[in-house]
């Protein structure tokens, strides 16, 4: 095990390295540059002087050079937008990112596979049909569009829920006050996730009732409730499993249209920013960050399947 | 029936509940991180006062340096907390401010003013006169990372007379000087900014900026709001509100919906967003003229955008009033060339608007050579047809629907204008500066006075459409150096009329800011918003 966590290692530092080179190419190659050079009111000169200041007059493959050297200093540059250093603007949005999307991830989990058994041993039952006709919806729907209307109701008509923001304006922000701020957007960011993580379980579990093993469980006399979770769901969480890892990044990378709608300070609105600033050094930061995070989640996925299937093996996979 | 409730038998589930565990107790840790948030808590606060808190929304986190401040956001927020040495009245003439009396010398070449006495920084610092050196100093420095430096390149040098009296000296006389001391230029503090460059002053630009406004800053939480409080030193009438919040929305639907719940009380809109205003409880939408021209550019270097008549033919084939109603819904006024109504003292109302006359235009272009074919295409002598790429940056509704109209517009003289919307920066880089374009839907926010010798004097940065017109540089270089208001309104008059014969650009219309304002506020100014921020301590909100 340990082996095969250090290998894994290894190869995350590798494919580290070759994202933020391909990443550093693709935001130069990028047509525009930075925002703060296309304010048409500049002279040539002022442009000339803040290019400068910025280093980006210089040849890219240097640009690159000083990158990666700074990086190896632990120093991620200063943000063009921000004039601030990129790694402390980035840490002042993950902890909003890591609670908005991990109360999103955790509404899936909680919502989503509960509701899956259910639905697969009762296949087309009214609460399988009214789950199903949602999930359908969820997945339709456009976050913005979801995210606008549940403003509308909760915030404009009822006036009973924040229409945005992570804290109310005038600061106080006790725990009550910030569990009011995350009601909508985290509803609205696990809706289309919760309807796909239980399309894939609900498939999956129906898949492993119809299977020889869950037929011989019963015929051995296994109570029902033991059939359900330890034979038939146990096999069935292995895709499940997939598509919760397939929703880990966004635990650090956010999520840009949902926070953008709530003006929730988290890294999926800052990497929104940072790209249509063209701000070189925290677009570079936030791929880091954000593919450390999707190279550890797809970690965690490796060990949950291992914990799942005793017939995966490490040197398999 | 009874529920069967789902069991978590041994193995397997035991280890998803501790990692639900886990997962639990990283939201409870981001919790408590994002908690504690960037919060920092201002020594001094203004004494209390009963007029409550007025809410205004910016799209993103402000950098607090009037100098080196590059966007819109950042710009209202240091209009409250660095004041200039003037600032604009409702004419947005300019007015006393830090400076309480100026005279400028006979021949224009050196301003003196007389400072306020007994003002004081946020910090009670005292302000004087090498506060004002010290920040133009900083202006006129190329390397100093100043946004400020092209309003300012006729200063020479600033001289300190006495602790409240400072001298500009300017390279030739500069009639736009005043009024652009008012505009931007807030004072910066010299205690705590010298020694080191301005875009590496991060305390100071994002948590703990020291001005010498009616408001100064409490608390900054970043990504989300920016909390300003009285300020106890402030030097001219006392602040009517307790605070104002600058608070992160950076969608503006998101605006809207945040306003009719109450959570914003100062928006300014989209003709687009009018229909979900109008009418709402509790909540007034206000217009103001404002400082800008929508245009549609044309390279003159370009062979057939070159010729004036041309340029007069397509300005005359497109229906500006249909614009005007249907897209900005009479939100903006009729143009007479690139001096907007908003400039009172200089807009020539006397001239009469391009009339809308396609076929007196399909005349014009007639005699410059260009005929409607059997297909009814435009076509010159040797058959090419008349085509423009139309250049328009995306997301906007109110420009991409003016160009769709003025596509509409030239297709029934039979010219085939391709639309293309491209990311805002995108357009001005890789297009406008390097001259690569037909023609691009696009404006200009100038301060207010009616200097446009930047933009349309032949030869400068600014001028991306190349034009030249030998009558027009006369006009605009003399209208810069002179001090005389008269004289000044006679030569921007004619500057317009020459427009009209030989226009620069097409100008489409001038808009008015639309504001959708909280029905409880008052005091605030007949002005665009930026402006009206210089007049802080006016606002007031009744009581609910």
């Amino acid at each position: 095990m340990a082996a095969f966590l250090l290998r894994r290692l290894g190869h995350a530092m590798l494919v580290l390295l070759v994202v933020c080179t391909v990443t550093f190419a693709i935001v130069h190659a990028a047509p525009g540059g930075p925002s703060l050079l296309a304010d048409p009111k500049l002279s040539v000169a002022e442009r000339a002087a803040i290019a400068e200041r910025l280093g980006v007059d210089r040849p890219i493959p240097e640009q690159y050079a000083r990158w990666l050297t700074r990086l190896a200093r632990g120093d991620l540059g200063n943000s063009f937008l921000y004039e601030t250093n990129t790694a402390s603007t980035i840490a002042q949005r993950l902890p909003n990112t890591l609670l908005l999307a991990g109360t999103a991830l955790l509404i899936t989990i909680v919502v989503a596979i509960p509701l899956a058994a259910w639905c697969a041993e009762r296949p087309g039952g009214w609460l399988d049909r009214i789950a199903g006709a949602l999930a359908m919806g969820a997945i339709s729907i456009p976050v913005f569009w979801l995210g606008i209307v549940c403003i509308l109701v909760f915030a404009v008509r009822l006036g009973i829920l924040p229409a945005g923001g992570a804290v109310g304006a005038e600061g106080g922000a006790s725990l009550a006050d910030r569990a009011r701020h995350l009601v909508l957007p985290s509803l609205v960011l696990a809706a289309a996730g919760t309807a796909e993580l239980l399309r894939y379980t609900r498939a999956s579990a129906r898949q492993q009732y119809a299977r020889p093993f869950v037929r011989a469980a019963r015929a051995k006399g296994v109570g029902e409730r033991a059939v359900r979770w330890r034979h038939a769901m146990r096999n069935a969480l292995i895709p499940a499993v997939t598509v919760i890892g397939l929703q880990l990044p966004r635990l650090v990378g956010g999520a840009a249209i949902t926070e953008t709608v709530f003006s929730w300070p988290g890294m999926g609105r800052l990497g929104i920013e940072a790209a249509l600033a063209r701000d070189y050094p925290l677009v570079m930061g936030i791929t880091l960050v954000v593919s450390a995070g999707v190279l550890l989640a797809s970690l965690l996925v490796d060990v949950a399947y291992l914990a799942l299937d005793p017939r995966i093996r490490p040197d398999q996979s | 029936m009874t529920m069967r409730v789902p069991t978590l038998p041994h193995g397997a589930w035991r280890r998803a509940l501790s990692g639900a565990l886990a997962l639990s107790g990283i939201l409870a840790l981001a919790i408590v991180v994002a908690c504690g948030g960037e919060s920092v808590p201002h020594s001094a606060t203004g004494k209390a006062g009963n007029g409550g808190t007025l809410r205004i929304p910016l799209i993103n986190d402000p950098i607090l340096d009037p100098v080196i401040a590059p966007d819109i956001g950042s710009v209202m927020v240091n209009k409250v907390l660095f004041p200039g040495l003037v600032r604009p009245d409702e004419q947005l003439r300019p007015t006393p401010d830090l400076a309480e009396s100026w005279s400028t010398s006979a021949d224009g070449l050196r301003i003196t003013f007389k400072l306020r006495p007994g003002v004081k920084w946020h910090d009670g610092a005292p302000f004087s006169a090498h506060d004002v050196k010290f920040t133009f100093d900083q202006i006129i420095d190329l390397a100093s990372g100043s946004r400020l430096r092209s309003d300012f390149a006729a200063i020479s040098g600033v001289d300190v007379d006495d602790s409240l009296t400072v001298t500009f000296r300017l390279r030739t006389p500069f009639a736009p000087f005043l009024t652009l001391l008012g505009y931007n230029a807030g004072i910066l503090p010299k205690h705590l900014l010298q020694g080191a460059p301005l875009t590496a002053a991060t305390d100071f630009n994002r948590k703990h900026p020291v001005g010498t406004g009616p408001f100064m800053v409490q608390t900054v939480v970043p990504g989300t709001s920016l909390t300003l409080v009285r300020n106890p030193y402030y030097y001219g009438t006392p602040p009517r509100l307790d605070r104002i919040v600058f608070k992160v929305v950076p969608d503006l639907n998101a605006q809207v919906a945040q306003l009719r719940a109450g959570e914003l009380d100062l928006i300014t809109i989209e003709p687009a967003n009018l229909a979900s205003v109008q009418g709402a409880p509790g909540i007034e939408v206000l217009q103001v003229p404002v400082v800008q021209h929508y245009y549609v550019a044309l390279n003159t270097t370009r062979g057939r955008f070159h010729p004036a008549e041309v340029r007069r033919a397509l300005g005359m084939a497109i229906n500006r009033e249909a614009i005007i109603k249907g897209v900005l819904r009479d939100y903006a006024d009729l143009p007479r060339g690139t001096i907007p109504v908003a400039l009172r003292d200089y807009f020539a109302d006397s001239i009469a608007p391009t009339p809308y006359a396609p076929d007196s235009a399909l005349a014009m272009l007639a005699r410059a050579g260009w005929r409607r074919g059997a297909d009814g295409a435009l076509r010159d002598a040797h058959g090419s047809t008349f085509d423009i790429e139309l250049l328009v940056d995306k997301g906007n509704p109110t420009r991409e629907q003016s160009a769709l109209a003025v596509q509409q517009d030239l297709a029934k003289i039979g010219i085939h204008v391709s639309i293309r919307t491209m990311e805002f920066a995108a357009l001005v880089r890789d297009r406008i500066l390097p001259g690569n374009f037909d023609a691009t839907l696009i404006w200009w926010t100038t301060p207010p006075d009616p200097d446009q010798y930047a933009f349309y004097h032949s030869g400068q940065d600014n001028n991306n459409v190349k034009w030249s017109n030998p009558r027009a540089d006369s006009l605009l270089s003399l209208g810069r150096i002179t001090l005389d208001s008269t004289q000044r309104r006679a030569i921007y008059h004619a500057f317009q009329r020459v427009e009209m014969e030989d226009p620069p650009v097409l100008v489409l219309f001038y808009p008015r800011e639309i504001q959708a304002v909280t029905a409880r506020l008052e005091g605030f100014p007949s002005l665009g918003i930026r402006d009206a921020l210089r007049h802080s301590e006016r606002f007031a909100l009744r009581a609910k």
